[in-house]
């Protein structure tokens, strides 16, 4: 076990923080966002739908999806910059997971 | 009895058959291999596992027809169930995963350090799990119905029984296979009746791109018929209502203690984030295909049945209205039937439409082999949930620490009859359709769970006296505002009883943080524990230093 500076610690805290705001910024506004606004998109069509009814029923859900991928794909690269190893993670973790 | 009830039945009992044949499989593979490290579940399978678990009779039985009779507003459940996600992905998950402990109560006693925190925590648990097992005792009974065409209520009834069973013998549940193997079935089952209605009614087989076509035809056949438009916003409720049923829905899944669970079952913080991300997939298969089935159904309602002469309604309209679930009237007497004429249940619609578009007997089974799926899956391990947190966090861990493992056994046996028989009773007569009731749920955990965990993960300072208040204040607001809404005709902007979480989860919030503050602060131990789950389980947080292993 060796100590590592506390700044190196944060900085690693603070890029997953930043991170997780940005996307829940972009969640807010598919969702919420275009909610608060429905009637004023009802006349743009979008794949043969009201552009509020596409956001709703695929949009929303299609971001959603997306963003969740390119948080874990990001996240993985934060964790190889700060040189933490998933082995290591796991050996760390083992037993404490319930396995079923 | 008929060929029909012949072949839905087989295909049942064959897909329950599978799901008991790869459980009894893995346990005795299980032991052999039990002490071989590195027996990873890969996310991927974690993800489908987390998606069976996930959909339950709501999504399957009750969604479609929910954006059906609500059109546009109907959208709320699909954006809400799924961008829930996110906040789980993002808030909790990970950092519950390093917290490693088993159940929500657990990491709230631990967490709090106090056994009154837990035991509030596991009695939320056994409130939700009840409420949200209504639901899907209520979606068994419209299965069974249908099947043996009695009244719904029998079939309920006839789903108790089945689920007692399903639940006490472990609920074929927490094997990771099973689920994969009951995602799989449930999401052929929704698949396969959507892509033949789009080939039927476009020629196009990807229901995605096509059933905007049927979308826009709406507007012109709605004002045709004199109802309302389908697309157009907020005609059901108000716009406040739509935003705060959706924030419910989505705060509550981040805080639904079945659901939480099958995050323990991944190997690190980095599964945790993956499986997230593969659940949301698996789950947005169904969820995007949805609105499609109800749009199809809405269509081939209004160009097939509606305008029919009600002597020559086809036989499958008979079979329903046995159920209760279908009511034909002809209020004008002209013999002939009109779209006000008929009122339909929303939990019907995706039952009825694969009889409706005579998609064949096989498909009409096959549906109803994944409507049992979800209905049951769920329900076996909600009251798998109800019965630990009575059992475990109450029973054992509070009052009678040293009660050996088969008293324990048997209080857990006990506490899933009781719970199944009376969340039986009031599904007879189901005080809402599957979506309303399982929204309640949705509610309460929204107000309980959702801010005592995103605060004891990101808040240090938080503490137990903070969280008991947060969650007590949370459940009676919810509670409160649910039953003053149904029951006592009360809202605030528009927001009806399925709206509730939103009240909760701030009252929640602000009374956590009021009281933390105004308490103690929590032992240097914990402050360090919350500290730590900043970091990936390699860097760990002491005296003030960050540690690398």
């Amino acid at each position: 076990m060796k100590q590592i500076d506390k700044k190196v610690a944060d900085s690693y805290f603070r890029e997953r923080v930043r991170l997780i705001v940005l996307f829940l910024i972009i969640w807010f506004i598919v969702s919420f966002g275009v909610v608060m606004f429905a009637e004023s998109f009802e006349n743009m069509t979008f794949n043969g739908f009201p552009f509020h009814y596409f956001m709703g029923a695929q949009g929303a859900v299609v971001t959603f999806i997306v963003l969740l991928f390119i948080n874990a794909k990001v996240s993985d690269n934060i964790d190889k910059k700060y040189g933490i190893s998933e082995e290591k993670n796991e050996q760390l973790s083992a037993g404490k997971a319930l396995d079923h | 009895m008929d060929t029909q009830f012949l072949v839905s039945l087989t295909i049942i009992i064959a897909s329950f058959a599978l799901y008991i044949g790869i459980a009894i499989y893995n346990k005795a593979k299980e032991t052999s291999d039990f002490y071989v490290a590195g027996r990873g579940i890969s996310p991927f399978s974690n993800g489908m596992a987390i998606a069976a678990d996930w959909m339950s009779a709501a999504s399957f039985i009750g969604m479609a027809g929910t954006i059906m009779l609500l059109g546009y507003d109907g959208l709320a459940y699909i954006m809400g169930w799924t961008g829930g996600y996110l906040l789980l992905t993002f808030l909790l998950a990970p950092q519950l995963r390093k917290y490693g402990r088993y159940t929500v109560p657990e990491f709230i006693g631990d967490r709090y350090e106090s056994h009154s925190a837990r035991l509030i925590a596991a009695i939320c648990t056994i409130i939700i799990s009840f409420v949200y097992s209504i639901g899907q005792l209520s979606g068994s009974g419209v299965v069974i119905g249908r099947l043996l065409e009695v009244d719904a209520k029998v079939g309920t009834m006839i789903g108790v029984v089945l689920i007692a069973f399903y639940a006490a013998f472990g609920g074929m549940k927490g094997i990771t296979w099973t689920q994969v193997a009951q995602y799989v079935i449930l999401i052929i089952a929704y698949l396969i009746p959507v892509v033949f209605m789009s080939l039927q009614l476009t020629g196009n087989p990807i229901p995605w791109l096509s059933y905007g076509k049927i979308v826009g035809q709406f507007q012109e056949l709605d004002q045709q018929l004199g109802i309302s438009q389908y697309t157009e916003p907020f005609l059901k409720g108000s716009k406040w209502q739509f935003l705060a049923l959706m924030f419910t829905l989505m705060a509550g899944t981040a805080g639904l203690p079945h659901v939480i669970v099958r995050f323990y079952t991944v190997s690190t913080m980095k599964a945790a984030r993956w499986s997230g991300a593969w659940a949301l997939l698996f789950i947005g298969l169904l969820y995007l295909s949805a609105p499609a089935y109800a749009a199809f159904s809405r269509f081939i309602l209004i160009k097939n049945v509606v305008g029919q002469k009600i002597s020559e309604l086809p036989a499958w309209t008979g079979k329903w209205i046995n159920t209760g679930k279908l009511q034909i009237a002809d209020a004008n007497g002209d013999g002939i039937l009109q779209w006000q004429e008929m009122v339909i249940s929303n939990d019907i619609v995706v039952m009825a439409t694969p009889e409706i578009a005579n998609l064949g007997m096989f498909v009409i089974g096959l549906v109803a082999a994944g409507a049992m799926a979800a209905a049951l899956s769920t329900a076996g391990g909600l009251m798998i949930a109800i019965s630990s947190s009575f059992a475990h966090d109450i029973y054992y861990r509070i009052f009678r620490p040293n009660a050996s493992e088969q008293n324990r056994l048997l209080v857990a046996r006990i506490s899933i009859a009781t719970a199944t028989v009376i969340a039986g009773l009031v599904a007879l007569n189901p005080p809402g359709v599957i979506t309303q009731i399982v929204a309640w749920a949705f509610a309460i955990a929204a107000s309980t769970f959702f801010p005592a965990l995103v605060l004891g993960v990101w808040w240090k300072r938080s503490n137990a006296a903070g969280a008991m208040a947060g969650m007590l204040v949370g459940l009676a607001v919810s509670l409160g505002y649910i039953l003053a809404a149904k029951y006592g005709g009360f809202s605030i902007a528009g927001i009806v009883d399925t709206g509730a979480g939103v009240f909760g989860a701030v009252a929640a919030l602000v009374a956590n943080i009021v009281v933390s503050l105004m308490t103690k602060e929590p032992s240097q131990s914990v402050q360090e524990e919350v500290y730590d789950l900043r970091y990936p389980e390699q860097m760990t947080y002491k005296d003030g230093q960050v540690w690398m292993r």
